[in-house]
C-alpha cells in the first residue's frame, strides 16, 4: 500500500507580511502503485509539494496524507531521489545503498542478496567499490535510484531526477525507469521541467500555475497509453512521434505557456 | 602533471641553493654581514656540532628536540580531542552553540600568547604549563573549523541519510563526521602551527628544556650560531610534523575530489 493525499494543502514560507505563499489549496490524490508527475513552471513549488510528502516540510494548512496517515517525519517507507543525487562521498557505491537496509537490521546474508539484486537492476556490478566522484552524473543517478528502490519503498519520490544529466543519458534513463516500473511497480511522484518526460513516464500528469501554485490540470495518460498501445514500442522516440503523444505534450505545453512567459518554455 | 611537479621541485631546489650561495657570500665571502649579526655558514656548523657533542643549555639538540616534540604532539592531541568533539557538537546542536559561543566571544579576542604568563603562575615551569598553553591555542581552530563543516554540510545529505532512516549515532559517525572531515582537517592544520608557536613562545619565557629554552639562552649568551641552530630546528620539526599531518588527510579523505592534488 501506498497511497498519497493532499487535502486542501497551503504553504507559506516566512512569516506575517514577509511570507511567501508557496501553494494555494492543492487537492491532489494519489493511488497504490500509480505513477504521477507534476510539471510547472520554477517556483511554483513542485518541490515543496515533494518535500512535504518526504516529511522534510510541514503544511502550513490542509493535510499530506500517505496511506490515510498524516506525514510527520522522513522514513524508508518514502525514499526519495534528489535531483543532485545527494550520494554520500565518503561511500562506496555499495556502501551507499547499503546503509538504508543496515538502519533496518537486516540480517547481513539478506542485505547482500537485496544489495547485489539492486546493483544488477541498475547495472552497476562493475563499480561496486567506486566512489561517487569517480562516475559519470548518470552512473551517480544510478546509484541514487539503485539506493532508494533497494528499500523496497511504498513510495518514490523523485525530484527532477535527471534534470542534472545530458540529454543522451537522460534518455537511457527514462528508459530504464519505465523498465523500472513496470518490473516493479511503485507509488511515484514524480517532478519534471520536461513535458515529454511527464507523458512518456507517468500514468497522469498534473499541471500547476505559477505562484502560489494551485493544481490546474490533471491528465489520465494512462488511458491513452493502452489505448494506442504504446508499449509495444521499445524506444522512447518511436513513442513521442505517435500521434496521440505528441496531442498530450501540445496540450500540456499550452497548458504552460499560460503559466510561464514564451520565454521560459 | 609529473612534468609540472619535477619542473616546480627543480625550481624549488634553484631557490634553495640560491639562498645558501647568497648566505655564504654575505657572510664568508664578502664579509658584508658580520658574525654579531648573522652567523656565517661555518658558525652555524660549529654551534650545531658543540650542542650535539657537548650540548647547549643542559642537554644535546636531540633532547632538546624530542622535549618540545612531546610538548606539541601531547597540547595538540589535548586540544583536538576537545576541540573537534566540541565543534561537532556545537555544530549539530542550536542550544550547545548558544551557551558556548558567548564564551568563546569574550576569549577569542586575547592572543593565546597572553595566557603565558597565568598558565607558568599556575603550573611552573614545566610541562604541565606548556600543555596548558597550547591546549589554549590549538583548541579555537579545531573547534571552529569543526563547527563550520557541521554548518556547511550539503543539506540534501542530511536529508538522504534521514530518508534512509539512519539512527542518531550512526549518523554522527557515518555522516556529520566524514562530511565535516575535509574542514575539520583544515582546523588541525592551524591548530597544528598554533602549538608550535604557542610552544616555543612559551619555552622563551619560561622553560628549563626544549628548543625555545635553547634560543633564550643562545639570546642571553649573544651567540647567533646557536640562535640559528635552535630556528632551523623548530623550522624542521614544524615541515615535518604537518607534512605528516597531510599525510594523514590524504589518506583519510581519499573519497574527496577537492582534496586530491
Ligand atoms: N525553505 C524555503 N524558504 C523560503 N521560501 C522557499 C523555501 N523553499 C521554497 N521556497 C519558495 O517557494 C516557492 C516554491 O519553491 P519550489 O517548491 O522549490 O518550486 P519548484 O520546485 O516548483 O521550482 C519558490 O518561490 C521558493 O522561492
Ligand atoms: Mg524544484
Amino acid at each position: 500500500m501506498g497511497s498519497i493525499s493532499f487535502r486542501n494543502v497551503d504553504k507559506v514560507f516566512g512569516h506575517g507580511t514577509g511570507g511567501v505563499k508557496a501553494l494555494d489549496d492543492i487537492n491532489l490524490d494519489i493511488a497504490d502503485k500509480e505513477f504521477v508527475a507534476i510539471v510547472g513552471p520554477s517556483g511554483c513549488g513542485k518541490t515543496t509539494c515533494l518535500r512535504m510528502v518526504a516529511g522534510f516540510e510541514a503544511a502550513s494548512a490542509g493535510s499530506v496524507l500517505v496511506n490515510g496517515r498524516p506525514v510527520t517525519a522522513p522514513g524508508p517507507d518514502r525514499a526519495v531521489v534528489f535531483q543532485q543525487f545527494a550520494l554520500f562521498p565518503w561511500k562506496t557505491v555499495r556502501e551507499n545503498i547499503e546503509l538504508g537496509l543496515r538502519n533496518k537490521n537486516l540480517p547481513v546474508g539478506e542485505r547482500n542478496d537485496l544489495v547485489a539484486s539492486a546493483l544488477k537492476l541498475m547495472n552497476l556490478e562493475t563499480h561496486v567499490d567506486a566512489f561517487p566522484h569517480q562516475l559519470s552524473g548518470g552512473m551517480q543517478q544510478r546509484v541514487a535510484i539503485a539506493r532508494a528502490y533497494v528499500l523496497d519503498p511504498e513510495v518514490l519520490l523523485m525530484d527532477e531526477p535527471f534534470g542534472a544529466l545530458d540529454a543522451q543519458t537522460r534518455v537511457v534513463m527514462q528508459e530504464e525507469l519505465v523498465r523500472l516500473a513496470r518490473h516493479n511497480p511503485r507509488t511515484v511522484l514524480f517532478i519534471t521541467h520536461a513535458v515529454e518526460e511527464a507523458v512518456y513516464l507517468a500514468d497522469r500528469v498534473a499541471i500547476m500555475t505559477r505562484r502560489p501554485g494551485r493544481i490546474k490540470e490533471v491528465l489520465d495518460i494512462k488511458a491513452v497509453r493502452e489505448r494506442e498501445n504504446w508499449d509495444s514500442h521499445a524506444r522512447i522516440e518511436d513513442v513521442m512521434d505517435l500521434e496521440s503523444f505528441v496531442h498530450l505534450r501540445t496540450h500540456i505545453w499550452k497548458s504552460l505557456r499560460e503559466e510561464k512567459g514564451f520565454k521560459d518554455v | 602533471m609529473a612534468s609540472v611537479a619535477s619542473r616546480r621541485t627543480l625550481i624549488g631546489g634553484m631557490t634553495v641553493i640560491g639562498l645558501v650561495v647568497l648566505w655564504f657570500g654575505l657572510t664568508t665571502f664578502t664579509g658584508l654581514v658580520t658574525g654579531a649579526r648573522f652567523p656565517s655558514p661555518a658558525e652555524f656548523w660549529l654551534s650545531l656540532k658543540q650542542i650535539n657533542g657537548r650540548g647547549y643549555a643542559g642537554s644535546t639538540l636531540a633532547s632538546h628536540a624530542f622535549h618540545s616534540l612531546k610538548l606539541v604532539l601531547m597540547g595538540f592531541t589535548v586540544a583536538v580531542l576537545t576541540g573537534v568533539p566540541l565543534g561537532l557538537w556545537m555544530g549539530w546542536n542550536r542550544r550547545v552553540e548558544a551557551f558556548i559561543n558567548p564564551v568563546f566571544l569574550i576569549i577569542r579576542p586575547i592572543p593565546p600568547l597572553a595566557w603565558i604568563p597565568l598558565a607558568i603562575l599556575w603550573l611552573g615551569l614545566g610541562d604541565a604549563a606548556k600543555i596548558l598553553v597550547i591546549w589554549f591555542s590549538a583548541f579555537v581552530p579545531s573547534v571552529i573549523n569543526a563547527f563550520t563543516g557541521v554548518r556547511n554540510i550539503d543539506k540534501p545529505i542530511l536529508e538522504a541519510a534521514r530518508m534512509l532512516g539512519t539512527p542518531r549515532l550512526r549518523m554522527v559517525r557515518e555522516v556529520i563526521l566524514p562530511a565535516s572531515l575535509p574542514m575539520i582537517f583544515t582546523g588541525l592544520r592551524l591548530s597544528l602551527q598554533a602549538s608550535w608557536t604557542t610552544l616555543v613562545a612559551a619555552e622563551l619565557v619560561g622553560a628549563l628544556v626544549g628548543v625555545g629554552f635553547v634560543l633564550n639562552m643562545a639570546q642571553q649568551d649573544i651567540y647567533p650560531g646557536m640562535i640559528l641552530v635552535g630556528m632551523v630546528t623548530v623550522g624542521i620539526l614544524g615541515w615535518v610534523t604537518t607534512l605528516l599531518l597531510a599525510r594523514v588527510e590524504r589518506r583519510a579523505l581519499a573519497w574527496n575530489v577537492a582534496a586530491r592534488d
